[in-house]
């Protein structure tokens, strides 16, 4: 019953496995955890009922005068992020395993008490406990980059978490309005909480705040000014997991708010979408004119949340749908992405696209692989890109066609900065410092051939996900805001 | 009241030790005698009834707020044995003169007669401008000793005289006598009490004293200081709100909210410039009050478990923070912003445990200090002044800065590779503050119902 609880508490249980083991045995025993989370993940979800119900629920009494429950559960919208964590907090570890002389036991148990927050964080089923595991999370990453990456990297992180903090205490605002408009005894569940009736008014200060969380957190323009130094600068198996996990908990925040503040959100709908669309263009231009690979992905990154916090924010079916979709599809296509550069970076030291001249003739399968992902990136057909960036398009343009166009041209800016940079790293004349790099080595190519496998599967069959991704958010559309 | 006679005996006994040859035993007696004052406290022991004539009664709130009081003074003797490791003799006077301190708490937090508010005053004082000077060859020391009493004496003073507006406009000294005149006398003793207390509290605008006098104390009696005085102090506010608030609600009100984000406004953007981390506590400190004062809002003696709740927040967090200090300080010969570079590398223990008690001061999630600050938040929000929540909770930011500014210290490599140990007992202490404060913070309501 209480099986929900077993994937917060079984990292944590490797974490004190990692302290009791010798040093050697660290990064083994945390991929072993982060596996072993994996598949049990896999089995919950195989048990997982498709409705609209949370399930495996643990609730608790927890925090007195307020009265409330620590609660956490599985349903339809967790499963996609705590599935994105599975996935991809492995392919950190393993990215992780090529440093693995320079990083000491900690490393490696902040790693599983991240993995433990973070599940917390999606199966939350109220806003305290979603508040205080959306700050719990940051913690244990805050420190492994604080203790390891670049020369920069403590400006990057102290920018990053001062921020985010900014963020979330103006979140802790709005929920502690939300309890004091409530009373007590009303907000133990989310379901509950959608059904308070709030005044337009109260929504709209709620919303201030819990947008300028998730805005930063995100990041969305003009929120974003952490986001590439902390991607270059930081620990690069980390940024792995904060690039594709950590960024998409903002977008997650809103679509978890959507029925407290639907009204709101309906009446300064324009001004959102406009914003998104802003950000979605503002970080394709900077990409196209940046020549450090990180910092290219970090601005693409900045395009397509852009992109999906436009699809939620238009309240439609198909940009909802398309939203929770590309969540998945953009954490695993950012992780590929950040993966193949950790594996390039660390072997040249070196983070220009010029750095690697000729890629392509001498690591044939690293460019195949590589250029799976950029189409992927991009939004191709018959990759899961297209299908998440499609329904939003298709989302936006029931709302005005012309944002719907302005985003479209940021698919084809897409294509411009991710071929050039694909084109400038890959190909060219070969140089032989190149040519002398080491080949894959063979879990880098298994990551990739997995994490391709599963770009094109969602391509192909994107059908379950997407009902999923209907169900999430079909309640959302049931409170339909007064257009 | 048997506890104040323990305490009176055990700390005279304490005194006379230091003439002696058994200096070692003087603070296993001291623990001795508080752990016995502990258990009469939570037993409800006691020897007469009537005592005084009923102007003070240990029961209830303050009976909470001496355990508090107490149980601080518990984890802080054991350190003051580590004076003898820098040569000073003078354990037993340190530990009497800290004893007799926490009598004056005591009466503080459980008066009901403003003779006895007064009294105590005058003793947790008197005892902590002899203890700010506790390092009688050292400059800043004896300074830190001179302004707190100066200062101190003028607070005493504007305290007193509005006992006296106090006594003239209702003829008596008791506050539970029920007075409900409205007078413009009447109003104005109440301001002068509540600006008396708001010194020794350290809340803007009586917080001049804080900076100075923190950095000049030996850090051991700062950590009294911030914990022990600012508890009483505390205690002593809640007293007079409990009986008085009544009275002057509409203006109170106002007065408490114009306080409390005074001293988190001027608090936090003095901290963010410090460089001695003594300094910076200070003015943290100044910020934590500006906190726990926002629960006097719309008063309710149901709700008197937030202000206790915040204040053992604090006192778990800061008695780390500042005892660590101390270490480092010892270690480095300073207490500047560089001396903790490095840490981590150098006592990964000690590093730890001042994570953990600076992210429960900045108020980070499940530990203590973030419930702690959720608490009266709500409280805030509940009481209709949602202005107050946002500034408090932006401001707070700014604290997050400074706090984790050590934090990131701590983390940063050095060359400076000495390691060196802290002896188990003290670990023990920071080991059990911390525990204590992230179980608060991952389930608050063992520690509600305590003090509920």
């Amino acid at each position: 019953m209480d099986t929900i609880l077993s994937i917060i508490l079984l990292p944590l249980l490797f974490a004190l496995l990692i302290y009791f083991a010798g040093r050697k045995y660290a990064a083994p025993v945390a991929l072993a955890g982060a596996g072993i989370n994996l598949f049990y993940f896999l089995f919950l979800l195989s048990g997982f009922r498709a409705s609209h119900s949370v399930e495996n629920v643990f609730n608790v009494a927890w925090i007195p005068g307020i009265n409330a429950n620590l609660h956490f559960g599985l349903d339809a919208l967790g499963i996609f992020m705590i599935l994105l964590t599975a996935l991809v907090l492995p392919i950190g570890l393993i990215a992780s395993l090529k440093y693995s002389e320079h990083r000491s036991k900690v490393y490696y148990i902040l790693m599983m008490l991240g993995l433990s927050a973070l599940n917390g964080f999606f199966s939350a089923q109220n806003d305290i406990t979603f508040y205080v595991f959306f700050e719990l999370a940051l913690i244990p990453f805050y420190f492994i980059v604080l203790m390891y990456g670049g020369a920069q990297r403590r400006q990057a992180v102290f920018k990053f978490f001062v921020y985010t903090v900014f963020g979330s205490f103006l979140m802790l605002g709005s929920i502690i309005y939300l309890h004091s408009l409530a009373g007590q005894n009303s907000t133990n569940d989310w379901s509950m909480l959608y059904d308070m009736e709030f005044s337009v008014k109260a929504q709209t200060w709620m919303l201030a705040g819990l947008f300028v969380a998730f805005a930063i957190k995100s990041p969305l323009f003009p929120f974003h000014t952490w986001q590439s130094d902390l991607y270059t600068e930081g620990d690069r198996p980390t940024i792995i997991i904060i690039a594709a996990i950590l960024s998409k908990m903002g977008v997650f925040g809103i679509l978890r708010f959507f029925n407290v503040v639907n009204e709101a959100i309906a009446q300064y709908q324009l001004p959102l979408l406009v914003l998104c669309i802003a950000g979605v263009l503002y970080g394709a231009l900077v990409a196209w004119r940046q020549n450090e690979v990180t910092r290219i992905m970090a601005y693409s990154s900045l395009s397509h949340m852009g992109m999906i916090a436009a699809g939620i924010f238009t309240a439609t079916v198909p940009g909802l749908k398309g939203g929770v979709f590309q969540m998945l599809s953009h954490g695993l296509i950012v992780a590929g992405m950040f993966f193949v550069a950790d594996s390039m970076i660390s072997r040249t030291m070196d983070n220009s696209i010029d750095a690697t001249t000729g890629m392509a003739r001498s690591h044939p399968n690293l460019a195949v692989y590589f250029f799976v992902l950029c189409l992927a990136s991009v939004g191709l057909p018959l990759t899961s890109g297209f299908i998440g960036e499609f329904n939003i398009l298709q989302g936006l343009s029931q709302i005005r066609l012309v944002l719907a166009a302005l985003a479209g041209v940021s698919v084809i800016l897409g294509a411009l900065y991710t071929f050039r940079m694909y084109q400038r790293m890959m190909f060219g004349t070969p140089n032989p410092l190149t040519s002398a790099l080491p080949s894959l080595k063979m879990n880098e190519d298994y990551v990739l051939i997995v994490l391709m496998i599963l770009v094109l599967v969602l391509g192909f069959y994107p059908d379950t996900w997407l009902d999923l991704a209907d169900q999430a958010t079909a309640s959302f559309l049931q409170l339909k805001p007064k257009g | 009241m048997l506890s104040i006679v323990i305490l009176t005996v055990v700390a005279t006994v304490v005194l006379y030790l230091g003439f002696t040859q058994y200096k070692n035993v003087i603070i296993p007696f001291a623990v001795t005698g508080i752990v016995l004052v502990l258990f009469c406290l939570l037993t409800n022991q006691s020897l007469w009834n009537n005592w005084f004539m009923n102007m003070m009664d240990i029961q209830g709130s303050s009976k909470i707020f001496s355990v508090l009081i107490v149980g601080t003074t518990g984890c802080l003797l054991p350190f003051i044995n580590l004076f003898r490791q820098r040569g000073a003799e003078e354990v037993a006077d340190f530990t009497g003169i800290l004893l007799y301190a926490i009598i004056g708490g005591m009466m503080m937090v459980s008066y009901s007669d403003l003779m006895v508010l007064f009294l105590g005053v005058e003793i947790l004082s008197i005892a902590m401008y002899i203890l700010a000077g506790a390092s009688r060859k050292r400059v800043a020391s004896n300074e830190a000793s001179m302004k707190y009493f100066l200062l101190g004496s003028f607070a005493s003073a504007i305290l007193l005289y509005g006992i006296a507006l106090y006594y003239t406009s209702t003829g008596s000294f008791r506050l539970d006598i029920g007075n409900s005149g409205q007078s413009a006398l009447l109003n104005l003793s109440y301001l002068l009490l509540f600006a008396g207390l708001s010194f020794k509290i350290a809340l803007v605008p009586f917080h001049f004293w804080a900076p100075d006098v923190y950095q000049g104390t030996p850090t051991i009696f700062t950590a009294t200081m911030a914990t022990v005085v600012k508890i009483s102090a505390v205690g002593a506010l809640y007293q007079f709100i409990r009986y008085c608030g009544v009275n002057m609600s509409d203006w109170l009100f106002w007065l408490i909210s114009l306080t409390a984000i005074a001293s988190i406004l001027i608090g936090n953007i003095m901290a963010v410039t410090q460089h001695s981390v003594k300094r910076l506590l200070a003015y943290s400190g100044i910020v934590q009050a500006g906190f726990i004062i926002i629960s006097f809002l719309n008063f309710d003696p149901k709700d008197s478990w937030i202000i206790l709740y915040y204040l053992v927040a604090y006192t778990l967090a800061s008695l780390v923070t500042f005892l660590g200090t101390h270490f480092i300080e010892e270690v480095s010969g300073t207490d500047d912003h560089s001396a903790f570079k490095g840490l981590y590398y150098n006592n990964p223990f000690l590093a730890v445990v001042m994570s953990v008690a600076l992210i429960s001061l900045g108020g980070g999630p499940l530990t203590a200090g973030f419930m702690a600050k959720f608490f009266v938040l709500s409280h805030a929000a509940t009481a209709g002044n949602m202005a107050l929540v946002v500034l408090a909770l932006i401001l707070a930011v700014i604290s997050l800065y400074y706090y984790f500014r050590i934090i990131n210290a701590m983390f940063s490599r050095t060359n400076d590779t000495r390691n060196w140990e802290i002896h188990w007992t003290y670990r023990g202490i920071f080991a059990i503050l911390s525990l204590v404060t992230l179980a608060a913070g991952i389930a608050p309501y063992w520690l509600v119902n305590l003090l509920k």
